[in-house]
């Protein structure tokens, strides 16, 4: 087990986590040049073009050190978007050590704060790199000092490389081989196998990445989940190179992939301990806590025979993504649909985008929401997930909003833009500390504010260098109010909101205001209108249209005016009638536009 | 005895066959305006550094027109329009034996329309006499605009007082004639619309055309969008121009077409209301259109674009690059696509008459437009509304198969 190495890189967005995974199997020779491709671990064309990752990933490399061994390095990719985070402590649990990569000329990010945290909860060896140490921005003096202050961890000896231009990808390895130690474990001992990520493949069913604890895990062998009780027998087992390259066993202190014809993802969920039939183990491991939906959003076919299809996508979409869940809902506007529960607004993007992009779906999307908790009259507690669910407030006592605790960290300079938006968001400051060169701010913030658009504000407000990370606090009473939307005197439910009251008039009018913006005129005039109750705070009017007609049309015009108004066609079967208006798809998500005072 | 025609099952067969019109396009023209999307090629661009290949051109015509004879086999033309391009590039010999050609080739009713485009220019305006001598009875000049800014902007060279001129040579020369105007100009004011419309009112010609102006793709003003009126502005001008010509006599039988009030004469383009009609023209010139009606079914073709082109499979026998029966499922579609322009809409029984297909296919939608009074209709009647004739893109849609 001496020459096992089993590390993850921690990193933020942008600060090149993984081109300098791909340096690393470039120099341990994973792959052949020609196949090489950039973020090689990123498989998701999704990922490959934001440049983010959302799976993590794995990579057995070889590689031969200068003590003239040859050493197994394993390579566990984590995602850096906040919404992930969950993903993050997974894959630490496989790890002995982590590389904490910080870019030279950015400094610490409050999300890597957060996984470094809970990297050394975990007992894993954190040893920080400075990247894009050839930039000429870069000052790593200075955030070899800010990593010291913030996170705390010696940073004077850190690896200064560049993943880009391939400098000191070789002192990393080094590194890792001769200060993150070796797994401990007992080869010899009954079978234990964390399982660290499981997903759905259409021709060999589900996969599973494990983390061998104890043990040696072969095909054939007949396995036992400890957890979920199912038997299985193991088919194949392997490791990726990224590639997947299958081996004869996996044995303790070693990460893989094994493939026992599952055909559901719930039978080899994740955090579970495999062992075998044979000789169990005597003790499950340590699993993991189940991820909550943060924040929901309803999803409705833009053509309403869609639906079925929709829903064969939503579950073949979460065989891949356990972390998405869905029900079925009403809409007397859209019809039917399904309410969505997703990690954060990035989460929800991204289904969005797998469903028109893989499943070829035509979507309707409700504005992003959180789940609220309600006090009935009678006294019992109950719990929405759409807003239009808000009953008359003679209904209830009182309404109870998710509260977050957001760390922020932002360089000095923009400390005062970043707490106005706090305030304006209704924040409350917990804490306010000065390390170095940044700030670490502390805030209560009402979950409802920050799903809709505060990430992108706080990045403008901060010229970018602010960065950002949260975690669920309390419910707590707001006087909080539902806002409606009529559109021409009929109101839409897929359109309704809870704001707070000090909010209400002014989210009305804007609300309104971008809607005219983006309903396009029609045959007739279309009032649009904001109330909150029966008491109407808005309104706006889009002006009918005059004329819709071709000027001239002859002989030879007849395939080219075909063509116009195919197109023509095409673009009003991409918005919803509500009644008589047609309202396109963007509409629905207006409230994610409007900007505040 | 009862027989049950083809029609009558909504087989597509036709118990009839309709009126049938000659077209013919010239493709060059001095250059080439930045909002027109017809198969048009400037003439200092072309290979042709001794001149446009005239004689060569009407040679092919005369071939082309030949080698369709079958397909129109003893029936009789009953209007010819010389469209383009610019089709009065041409001299009035070139054109007399083109129409001599044809009256040998097909039998031309004898008061058929005989149309020629053409542009106000000194140099086509010397050539008004030649052309009436060839037998041509109607003008068609395209003035689009009276205003020395417009007419810059769009790209045309001539001015106001060869506009002016040719009006008058045309008056000498032809009893029936229609000048082309545009509205919605780049940066027109509404002002500015009505003059151009009241001096087009003061030349006193038996027809006007007043279109819109239209960004069509493949244009340069698609590609380069000038700062037009918005829509408001053009649907006052639309407005104000129909009321200055219903106040001056026009007649507006068409989305775009007005033609003069008379006693004696009906002044609407017998040769486009063939088109509005769903009637059958062959088309013969370059990129030229035909459409051919058969007992069992419609046809329509394509000649090839490029002028050179064009002359070189001419000369090799036949210039066809495209024909196609027209699906069953698009005949609705293209019949509304075209009846619905006419004010005054159209029988009911044409639908079947033209098409071959049952009333039935097109009843709901019909019905469905009148319930939104979009459409009006009684039991032999259809036409469209006010409302409707200002949303035929809507109406139209509905009928995409």
């Amino acid at each position: 087990m001496d020459h096992i190495r089993n590390f993850s890189i921690i990193a933020h967005i942008d600060h090149g986590k993984s081109t300098l995974a791909d340096r690393f199997i470039q120099f341990c020779g994973g792959l052949e040049m020609r196949e090489m491709s950039e973020q090689v671990l990123d498989s998701m064309d999704i990922e490959k073009e934001r440049g983010i990752t959302i799976k993590a990933q794995t990579a057995a490399l070889q590689y031969k050190a200068r003590d003239g061994k040859t050493y197994n390095l394993n390579l566990i990719d984590t995602p850096g978007h906040v919404d992930f985070s969950y993903e993050v402590s997974r894959s630490l649990a496989a790890c002995e050590g982590a590389l904490l990569v910080v870019d030279a000329s950015q400094g610490v990010e409050a999300q890597t704060v957060a996984n470094c945290y809970t990297a050394i909860e975990q007992g894993v060896e954190v040893r920080p790199v400075l990247n894009k140490i050839d930039l000429p921005a870069a000052d790593p003096d200075r955030v070899a000092q800010e990593i010291e202050d913030i996170i705390g961890i010696e940073a004077g000896g850190a690896v200064h490389a560049s993943a880009k231009s391939g400098i000191g990808i070789e002192d990393i390895l080094e590194e890792v081989v001769n200060k993150i130690p070796p797994p401990k474990g007992d080869i010899d001992a009954p079978l234990k196998a964390l399982i660290i990520d499981s997903w759905f493949d259409n021709y060999v069913g589900v996969i599973m990445l494990v983390r061998v604890v104890d043990g040696v895990l072969r095909p054939k062998d007949k396995i036992l989940f400890m957890s979920s009780k199912a038997q299985h027998l193991c088919e194949q087992v392997g490791v990726f190179t990224p590639k997947s390259v299958q081996r004869p066993e996996l044995k303790a202190g070693e990460v893989g992939f094994v493939i026992a014809g599952i055909k559901e993802l719930a039978s080899a969920k994740v955090g579970d301990t495999i062992t075998t039939v044979k000789i169990p183990a005597a003790e499950p491991l340590p699993g993991f806590k189940d991820v909550k939906s943060q924040v929901f959003a309803g999803l409705y076919p833009v053509e309403s025979h869609d639906y079925e299809k929709l829903r064969d996508s939503l579950e073949k979409l979460q065989l891949n993504d356990a972390s998405l869940n869905y029900e079925p809902e009403v809409s007397s506007a859209l019809g039917f649909g399904f309410r969505c529960g997703f990690l954060g607004l990035l989460h929800l993007e991204i289904v969005q985008e797998r469903l028109e992009r893989e499943f070829d779906m035509d979507l309707i999307t409700t504005a992003p929401t959180v789940k609220y908790e309600l006090v009935l009259r009678g006294g019992e507690t109950v719990q929405i997930e759409n807003p239009s669910k808000l009953p008359d407030p003679s209904k209830y006592d009182e309404v109870r909003e998710p509260i977050i605790t957001a760390t922020i960290l932002v360089p000095q300079d923009y400390v005062g833009p970043v707490m106005t938006l706090c305030n304006q968001k209704r924040g409350q400051q917990v804490n306010m500390q000065y390390l170095g060169r940044q700030v670490m701010l502390t805030y209560d913030l009402p979950m409802a504010e920050v799903v809709m658009d505060f990430f992108d504000k706080l990045k403008s407000v901060s010229r970018g260098y602010a960065s950002l990370d949260y975690d669920f606090k309390e419910f707590r009473v707001g006087d909080l109010v539902k806002l409606d939307v009529l559109v021409n005197s009929e109101r839409v439910d897929a359109l309704s909101l809870i704001v707070h009251r000090s909010m209400s008039q002014y989210r009305g009018r804007e609300l309104v205001a971008k809607m005219r913006e983006l309903i396009p005129r029609q045959m007739f005039d279309i009032a649009v209108q904001a109330a909150i109750g029966s008491q109407i705070v808005a309104r706006e009017t889009v002006k009918a249209v005059r004329k819709d007609v071709l000027a001239k049309c002859y002989g030879g015009d007849v395939s080219r005016k075909r063509k116009l108004l195919d197109k023509q066609k095409a673009g009003k079967k991409r918005m919803k009638q509500v009644g008589n208006v047609e309202i396109p798809q963007e509409a629905f998500l207006a409230i994610l536009q409007v900007s505040d005072k | 005895m009862h027989t049950i025609s083809l029609a009558q099952l909504g087989s597509s067969g036709l118990s009839a066959l309709p009126p049938l019109a000659l077209y013919i396009h010239f493709p060059w023209c001095v250059k080439k305006c930045p909002y027109c999307d017809f198969n048009s090629h400037a003439v200092r661009d072309a290979n042709y550094p001794s001149g446009l290949p005239e004689a060569q051109y009407i040679d092919a015509l005369i071939s082309d027109l030949e080698s369709n004879l079958p397909q129109v086999w003893g029936r009789s033309v009953s209007s010819i329009f010389m469209g383009g391009g610019t089709p009065s590039l041409f001299s009035a010999a070139s054109m007399d034996r083109l129409l001599e050609a044809i009256r040998a080739r097909v039998k031309l009713n004898p008061d058929a329309e005989i149309t020629l485009e053409a542009n106000p220019g000194t140099f086509e305006i010397e050539k008004f006499a030649g052309y009436a001598a060839a037998g041509i009875n109607r003008l068609s000049i395209g003035i689009q605009s009276f205003n020395a800014e417009h007419l810059s902007a769009l790209g045309r060279i001539h001015n106001r007082d060869e506009a002016l001129r040719a009006v008058e040579i045309a008056h000498q020369h032809f009893a029936n004639f229609n000048l082309d105007i545009m509205y919605a100009l780049p940066q027109q004011t509404l002002a500015q619309a009505q003059a151009d419309i009241r001096l087009a009112i003061e030349c006193n010609s038996t027809h006007l055309s007043a279109y819109h102006l239209t960004l069509e793709p493949n244009t340069l003003f698609h590609r380069y969008p000038p700062q037009l009126p918005d829509d408001d502005l053009a649907a006052d001008m639309q407005e104000m121009i129909e009321a200055e010509l219903a106040s001056a006599g026009f007649g507006h039988y068409e989305t775009s077409a007005f033609y003069k009030k008379s006693q004696n004469r009906d002044y609407r383009s017998q040769h486009n209301l063939n088109y509005w009609q769903f009637g059958d023209y062959l088309g013969i010139g370059a990129g030229a259109h035909g459409k051919i009606s058969f007992h069992d079914k419609i046809i329509r073709q394509a000649r090839y674009k490029q002028p050179s082109e064009y002359l070189a499979k001419m000369a090799a026998g036949n210039a066809i690059q495209t024909e196609n029966v027209v699906e069953k499922a698009e005949l609705p579609f293209e019949f509304m696509l075209n009846l619905l322009r006419l004010t005054e809409g159209f029988p009911l029984a044409l639908f079947t008459e033209r098409t071959g297909l049952p009333q039935s296919k097109i009843f709901a939608e019909i019905e469905r437009a009148c319930s939104e009074g979009l459409l009006e209709r009684d039991l032999h009647w259809v036409k469209p509304t006010d409302k409707g004739q200002r949303f035929l893109n809507v109406l139209m849609e509905r009928f995409l198969p």
